[in-house]
Order: C-alpha cells, then sequence, then structure tokens
C-alpha cells in the first residue's frame, strides 16, 4: 500500500527525531521539504495525485494517523494464558494497571486511539467534560461511553487554550493504565504544528498566510499547492499580525459587562492579518522552530478560489493543518450589522457551550455543531450571527424552511426585517442597507444552467460581497458535489454548519472538513433528554411474521417487489392498525411514516387516515397539517418521506414506521427528531413513542438493525416486541381472513412498476414546494421504450376480474352436487336413465 | 387400493413453511400433505435431505453480517 505509507510518512515529519518515526525508512519516503523531482525512486507516490486519490490519502491519515505510531511490540509476552488467542492483536494484557485503577475512569486503545469512559465512575461527569474538549465522541450508551482522539479534535482543544502537556497530564491522571507512549507522541505531534498556516480571505481573495516565511516557501515548493497560487501576484508579502482579547457570547450571563470592552478596543488596529496566540503555544512544544520574534509579522500569498479545498487537503497531507479562522471585530472592511438577541432570549447551557466552541479565542472558527433535532439548532446559529455582526448568509434546505429561518431570526433578534432578505423562486429581495442577512436555499444557490434574469442579478451580487459568516442547515446534504460548489463561489469568513446527524452512507461526510471544518460540538442526546430539552423516547422493533402466502411470493419476486411485499405483510399491517388504536386512545398524535407511495396510499385508505405525499397540493397540506395540530378527531397522519426532515410538528407524540429507505441511519435519527420537540414532553412520566414495524425473516432484519446504529450509538435501547398483547382481540382488523389476505397479495402483484417507483421522487432535501418542481422536470423525458402489455395502453393494468361474492355462490352451488367421482358417475348414469325413460 | 406413505409430521413457522414449499415445487419430492400455514408432512425418508436444502436457502435469505459493526 504505497499510499498508506506516504500518507502516515508525511505525517511523521514534524516529529522525525522522535523514537519512533524509524519505522518508515528514511530513504524510500523523504519529506516534503526535500525537493525532488519527479522520475526518482519514489515518484510511484507523486504521480498525479487526483482528487480522488488525495481523498484516499486523507483518509488513511485517519485511518492510520494512531496506528502509524504503533510502541513496539514487546517482544517477550507477558502473561499469556489459554484465552489470549481469542484476541488476536487487540490482546492488551501486557499495560499495566495502575494500583489504584478501580477509581478511575478511563481505558485507552492504544492502536486506535480510542478512549473508553466509565460512565458509571463517580468522577464520569468530569471525565466526559475533558473528553469533549479534546476526542470526538463515537458511541454514548448508557454505561461505556467511546471516544476517539483524531488530529482535528486535538485541533479544537488547543485552539480553546489547553496545552497539549496538559492533556497528557489529565488524561494520565483519569486513566486506568499509564498513557501509552505512542498517544503522547500522538498529542504532541498533532498539536505542535496548529496554527502554523492560516488560509485568510482580504477584499474576496483568498490567501495562505503564516509568521513562518520558510513555512510558505516549503508550501509553494509542494508540487500541488505552488502552481495553484495566483499568477502576477508577488511572491509572498508582508504584513503585521493583531493581538486579541476576550470576546463574549450575547445571551450568556457575563454578555452585558463586556459589551463596554467591546468598543473601548478601537480599529486602530491594523485590518488584516490573524492574531497569532496559538504560534506561541506551538513554539514552545517546538524547540528547535524558534520564531517568536517573527510572531509580528505573517506573510501570505494569494490563491484561487477554486484551489481552496485543494490546498487545504494538501496542507492536511503535509501535517499542517489549515487554520480558518475569522478575526471579526478587527475587520473594519464590511460594514457592521445591527443585530442584537432580544433581552427575552435566553440560550441554554449545551448552546453556550457550542458556541463557545466556535468563538473560542476570541475569532469565529469554522465549523459543524451536531444538535439533535428539536434542540433549538436555529438558534444557535442566530447567536453566531448576533456574535459576528456582519452579512450573514444562510442556506436551507427547502424553500420552506427559508421562511422558518427569517421567522426565527424576527423572533429572537432585534433585526431590522428590512435588513433580512429572502432569496428564493419567488422572491429576490436586497437588503436594504449596505449589509444583512439573506437567507436562501441550496438549490437556488447550486442552480446550474440558465437562470432568469432577476435571480441572476442576485446571484451576482452574492457573489461579489464578501460574508462575514454562512450558516449552512442540514449541513448532511452539502457534500453532494452539486453543493460542493456553494461553498467556493460564495466568499465567507467563516462557516458554520448545523446537523443533527453528521452521517451519510457514502462515506463523503469527511469532506466536510475541508468544505466547512471540523466538527466543534456534538451534544449528548441522552444527556438533553435527561433535562428535558428534547423528549425521552421509548424506541421498539416490533418484528410481524410473514404469513405464509406473502413469504412465498417474497421468495419468488425481484428484489424490488420484494420491498413492496415486506412492507405491505398483512401481519404489519394489522400491527400498524394495533399501535395506531392503542395510541389514539391513549390520546397521542401518531405519525405513520411510508418510504413507500403505494403502501402509503394503501395503508391509509384502508384505515382512513389522513396522508401527505410529494403529489399533495400545498393548500391541502397545510389543511392536513392544520387539522393535525387542531383537531382532536384527527389524530394520524401518514407521510412519505417528504415529512423527514424540518417539517415541525410538536404535538406529535408517537411514531410508526412501516417501511424506510434500505439501511439508511440518518433517516432513521431524522424521523426520531420528529417526535424529540414534542410540546409535552415535561409532563411527568411522559414519553415518546417510536415504533418501526419489520417483517420478520426478510431483508428488512438486517436493513433494521443496520439503522438503528446511529441512535444507539447515541444511547437508545431498542425493545424488540415480537407480539402485540391483545391484537387478535381489536375489533375491525383488517385482513383477518385468508381471503382477504390473498386479495390483498393479487393487489399488491398488479401494482406495476410505475407505482412502487413512485417514492424515489421527492429527495428530503427538496422538500415541500422545490421538490415539486424538481419532480416536474424529471417528468420531461421525451421517450422511453420499453416492453410492456397492451392492457397498459389501454388503460386496464390495475383492474382484475372481480366476481362480488362469489365464494358464497359457489360453496353454495357445490353442496347441491356430490363431490367424488363415484357419485358423480352414479348421477350422470341416473340421468341417462331417466332420458331414456322420457324418450320413450 | 389404499396406498400409504410414511411420512413426519413438520411444525414450523408460516415463513420456513413458504421455503419447504418452495423448494418442494422444483421436484414434488418431499412434501406429502400440506396441511396448514404451520404443519407438513414430509416423507420420511427424505428429511435429512430436505433438512440440508432448508439450511442451504436459509443462508442466502439471511444477509451476512456487516463488518462495520464491532471494529
Amino acid at each position: 500500500m504505497p499510499v498508506k505509507r506516504k500518507a502516515s510518512s508525511m505525517y511523521h515529519l514534524d516529529v522525525r527525531g522522535g523514537a519512533k518515526v524509524g519505522r518508515d525508512s528514511a530513504a524510500s519516503t523523504p519529506g516534503p521539504a526535500t525537493p525532488r523531482s519527479i522520475g526518482s525512486s519514489d515518484e510511484y507516490s507523486d504521480a498525479e495525485p487526483s482528487e480522488e486519490e488525495a481523498e484516499n490519502i486523507q483518509k488513511n491519515i485517519n485511518n492510520f494517523s494512531v496506528e502509524s505510531y504503533k510502541a513496539k511490540k514487546t517482544n517477550a509476552v507477558v502473561g499469556r494464558d489459554s484465552a489470549s488467542h481469542h484476541f488476536g492483536k487487540n490482546d492488551f494484557s501486557y499495560l499495566s494497571l495502575k494500583p489504584d485503577h478501580d477509581n478511575r475512569p478511563l481505558w485507552i486503545d492504544p492502536h486506535k486511539g480510542r478512549i473508553i469512559l466509565e460512565s458509571f465512575s463517580p468522577l464520569a461527569t468530569h471525565a466526559q467534560d475533558f473528553l469533549t474538549t479534546i476526542a470526538e465522541p463515537l458511541s454514548r450508551p448508557i454505561f461505556l461511553h467511546e471516544y476517539a482522539l483524531t488530529p482535528h479534535s486535538l485541533y479544537a482543544a488547543v485552539s480553546v487554550g489547553l496545552d497539549p502537556k496538559d492533556i497528557i497530564n489529565v488524561l494520565d491522571r483519569l486513566s486506568k493504565i499509564p498513557v501509552p507512549q505512542n498517544i503522547r507522541d500522538f498529542i504532541t505531534s498533532c498539536t505542535h504544528s496548529y496554527g502554523k498556516v492560516k488560509l485568510v480571505l482580504k477584499d474576496t481573495k483568498h490567501y495562505v498566510e503564516s509568521s513562518d516565511p520558510e513555512m510558505l516557501q516549503r508550501l509553494l515548493k509542494d508540487e500541488v499547492i505552488g502552481p495553484l497560487r495566483v499568477q502576477g501576484t508577488e511572491d509572498i508579502t508582508s504584513t503585521s499580525a493583531p493581538k486579541m482579547a476576550g470576546l463574549v457570547i450575547p445571551g450568556t450571563k457575563n454578555f452585558a459587562g463586556v459589551q463596554q470592552a467591546t468598543d473601548q478596543r478601537g480599529s486602530n488596529k491594523p485590518k488584516d492579518g490573524e492574531p497569532v496566540q496559538q504560534e506561541d503555544i506551538a513554539a514552545t512544544l517546538n524547540e528547535d522552530d524558534d520564531d517568536d520574534d517573527d510572531a509580528d509579522a505573517v506573510h501570505q500569498f494569494e490563491i484561487g478560489d477554486t484551489a481552496v479545498e485543494v490546498v487545504q487537503k494538501r496542507c492536511l497531507e503535509l501535517g499542517l493543518p489549515v487554520l480558518e479562522e475569522y478575526d471579526f471585530r478587527n475587520d473594519s472592511h464590511n460594514a457592521n450589522l445591527d443585530i442584537d438577541l432580544k433581552p427575552a432570549a435566553q440560550i441554554r447551557h449545551y448552546q453556550e457551550k457550542s458556541l463557545s466552541k466556535m468563538f473560542g479565542n476570541g475569532r469565529a472558527k469554522s465549523g459543524i455543531i451536531v444538535l439533535p433535532c428539536g434542540a433549538g439548532k436555529t438558534l444557535v446559529g442566530i447567536t453566531a450571527a448576533c456574535t459576528v455582526k456582519k452579512g450573514v448568509i444562510i442556506l436551507c434546505t427547502s424553500s420552506m424552511s427559508v421562511i422558518q429561518w427569517r421567522q426565527e431570526f424576527l423572533k429572537w433578534s432585534n433585526i431590522n426585517p428590512s435588513d433580512i432578505a429572502i432569496f428564493t423562486s419567488d422572491n429576490k429581495d436586497k437588503f436594504a442597507r449596505n449589509t444583512g442577512i439573506i437567507v436562501t436555499s441550496y438549490s437556488m444557490v447550486a442552480q446550474r444552467g440558465k437562470r432568469s434574469y432577476d435571480s441572476q442579478k442576485m446571484m451576482d451580487f452574492i457573489q461579489s460581497r464578501e460574508w462575514g459568516l454562512m450558516i449552512l442547515d442540514e449541513v448532511h446534504v452539502v457534500p453532494a458535489n452539486m453543493f460542493r460548489k456553494v461553498t467556493s463561489t460564495i466568499k465567507t469568513h467563516s462557516k458554520l454548519g448545523l446537523t443533527a446527524t453528521l452521517l451519510r452512507e457514502d462515506d463523503k461526510i469527511s469532506d466536510l472538513n475541508f468544505l466547512i471544518g471540523p466538527k466543534l460540538y456534538e451534544a449528548n442526546w441522552m444527556e438533553l433528554a435527561e433535562q428535558g430539552h428534547i423528549a425521552r423516547v421509548q424506541c421498539a422493533e416490533v418484528w410481524c411474521p410473514m404469513t405464509t402466502e406473502f413469504y412465498s411470493e417474497y421468495l419468488r419476486q425481484s428484489s424490488k417487489k420484494k420491498q413492496l411485499i415486506w412492507t405491505m405483510n398483512p401481519r404489519k399491517f394489522q400491527a400498524c392498525q394495533f399501535l395506531i388504536d392503542y395510541h389514539e386512545k391513549r390520546g397521542d398524535k401518531i405519525i405513520v411514516f411510508a418510504d413507500n407511495i403505494y403502501a402509503l396510499k394503501a395503508y391509509a385508505t384502508k384505515l382512513n387516515k389522513a396522508f401527505i405525499y410529494g403529489d399533495t397540493g400545498n393548500a391541502e397540506r397545510m389543511r392536513i397539517l392544520e387539522n393535525f395540530q387542531h383537531n382532536d378527531k384527527i389524530n394520524t397522519l401518514f407521510l412519505s418521506k417528504i415529512g423527514d426532515t424540518s417539517l415541525d410538528l410538536p404535538e406529535a407524540t408517537c411514531l410508526i414506521q412501516i417501511s424506510s429507505h434500505y439501511g439508511s441511519r440518518r433517516q432513521e435519527a431524522q424521523r426520531l427528531g420528529r417526535i424529540l420537540r414534542a410540546k409535552r414532553r415535561n409532563d411527568e412520566g411522559f414519553n415518546a413513542f417510536f415504533y418501526s414495524l419489520v417483517s420478520k425473516d426478510t431483508q428488512e432484519m438486517y436493513f433494521s438493525s443496520k439503522r438503528q446504529a446511529f441512535l444507539v450509538d447515541q444511547g437508545y435501547a431498542f425493545k424488540v416486541i415480537t407480539h402485540l398483547q391483545g391484537i387478535e382481540e381489536l375489533p375491525g382488523l383488517a385482513f383477518s381472513t385468508p381471503s382477504e389476505r390473498r386479495e390483498l397479495l393479487q393487489n399488491v402483484l398488479i401494482a406495476n412498476d410505475a407505482d412502487i417507483d413512485a417514492d424515489d421522487r421527492g429527495d428530503d432535501m427538496f422538500h415541500m414546494m422545490d421538490g415539486k418542481s424538481k419532480a416536474k422536470a424529471k417528468k420531461k423525458v421525451v421517450a422511453r421504450r420499453m416492453a410492456g402489455a397492451l392492457s397498459e395502453l389501454a388503460g386496464g393494468q390495475d383492474m382484475a376480474y372481480v366476481e362480488q361474492n362469489k365464494i358464497k355462490n359457489k360453496e353454495l352451488k357445490r353442496k347441491k352436487g356430490p363431490s367424488s367421482s363415484f357419485f358423480k358417475k352414479m348421477s350422470r348414469e341416473q340421468e341417462k336413465r331417466k332420458k331414456a325413460l322420457d324418450e320413450e | 387400493m389404499p396406498r400409504a406413505i410414511r411420512g413426519v409430521l413438520v411444525e414450523c413457522d408460516p415463513s420456513i413453511k413458504s421455503i419447504i414449499v418452495k423448494i418442494d415445487s422444483e421436484d414434488h419430492a418431499f412434501i406429502v400433505e400440506d396441511l396448514d400455514n404451520q404443519t407438513l408432512v414430509i416423507k420420511e425418508n427424505m428429511l435429512a435431505i430436505l433438512k440440508m436444502r432448508l439450511d442451504e436457502a436459509l443462508k442466502e435469505t439471511q444477509q451476512p453480517p456487516s463488518d462495520s459493526g464491532s471494529e
């Protein structure tokens, strides 16, 4: 694996001389500082690192960075016993426990850099605070939490002012085992190069900046970064850097007193450049790199807009992560926006914590904040905007949420309504004064091809400006290539991503590190639920056995039909009916989710409930939603996947999922989010319910277990229900007779592919209005050739010959005549004889 | 002339029954009588073969556990 080797050796560069680097022979992988020509013996690693390759390298760094510091294997096998071989490489019995390990809550895995926390320990809360600062939470069930040390998390720790030595000391104090040497090395080397190189935006141009001119020279010599420098600009320019002071986020307790202090700090400081406090930390760590004297001057070179992401990736490979920070208080170039939180707005402690990570050192860092649905992401965004007080652009997933964002801004802040504009297909306002807020949707900005005159003008306006802050709502949709454009065309000083589920099934999530920034904060769902900020949820998986007829058909059909068959399983239908009935009697408001439109309609019409899907008109939607919220006769609502995200229904307290998108963890979490903001969550003993109905013995079981992974990591426990008590006694139970079930099966089998496919339309991100236009555009496909039956042309494909009450009749008929062949023969003979007699 | 076939009464889940019926549908070598959703009479001498075939079929319907699980 040449790529991997290269990547890890690059990473070692800065700790050269450390004990562990010897693993890679210096001859085969020279450091990047060594000038080399293509064609030398190591060109395999240099040959045109395409973007994909670069991504691989990056992934490898993340995967192997800790591992590459692996301690030398102890040759003498200590304490091997009969069970050792079960553990293979994961046998850590050679690690020695501290004598008082009982009182310490942490385990450290020296191979992967994982930290395991015993959350039942008395020290757990303390340890948890510390770990969320220095590491990324991976999994947080009730008793054991798992965290991972990554370069990004360590940078974040340093940027809020933690000293690497302190990190190691505290780890050592909390750990049951002495901190392994390779972990120490990893922490030191990750943190020491932090803050050397910065990416700044000045006058709508991007610059790479460093206080160490040699560093820049090195970057310019790099074969990837070098050519990206904008030609025609002078080589390296120098300016002096300002110093910084503390900042307080509005809405927090000690906000009021600080406002004066901010005012006193005059604007006589040089306007550009970035403060250099990190340098001091880095310098103390790095004795042979004495650049304290240089700290006052910064040097920079310009790069093109499109090159930003590439440079960021490359620098990370070189072990020089690029800092993207915005010193907004010293930015006199961009006009200040008059905005503050209303005095009534109190932000919650976790919101404060997340924002303090963003503004940790008085400047705005780019990054992502992960909060569960319903925990007030919008307010975090608004508070961030109030802190930065510059032009803000907000990107949402749909025109519906565009309007919601604007309303929230007007609700929580004192912004002048004319300063906040909306840019959607129907609305193309600009703000009245020289700066303001624009709310728009991803699809508006990323749209390719020709735009209308108005929107083109608006786009030009957006692109020509410099923005202080870009807020990306539901940021997990961004990595799609189309949205990559968004972040590169709009020039912002800082970016804030907001999401509940930083997950994608396609691994593109790591790209967010470059497109936006590292994960700044991730809330603990369970903790928020305990404090009553989000609802407590009981999760259950209901196993519904397949009936024989359905299962035989399931075995025979193609995969697409299979999906429909397990969704339409009559037992599942009965379970759904039972649960709806049960919860309606308890006074719950129920949402039922079905991905498949055919199933959605079938369920809803059979049970006589309201339903909404992509083709439901806007007025009808509004009417249904209003009825669901206020009418106590309408307690159940069927939703297709358009309801997965950003639909606010605080009345809903129970959720039933009958079909879903394969193994999508994100969808599961987003759907759960629909009931987290339940209005009644603070009632005594209140629980929201989340049921996932699964057909037994089908692939759905497998998908379901996959889907739950995310929620299980957040600490939710899924109960398995194999039998619903009392389901047989439910009056009016659907499909209780075999003949009804057979009829259902026939209908399912007749349902043509077009009906089944219908669910692919209206992906959750083009929710509501946008979904419609998208769907129409798709329909315009010119001609399609396919095999089909003539009945499809005649419009008869949905029809089947049905004879009403035929079974009863036939049963009656049969009773008249004899059924056995012997008696049949007799009756025939009798008849013959009769005829013979008659003829006579 | 009445004929007698030695058979084994098999009780199973409805879904397993469907799989057995599917196996049988190829050459009708197994099932003597299909009684209801959960019971079948199987030819006694074919029982071992049926068990084998059933195991194979079950392997196909079950997804291999994903490797992303623990590591």
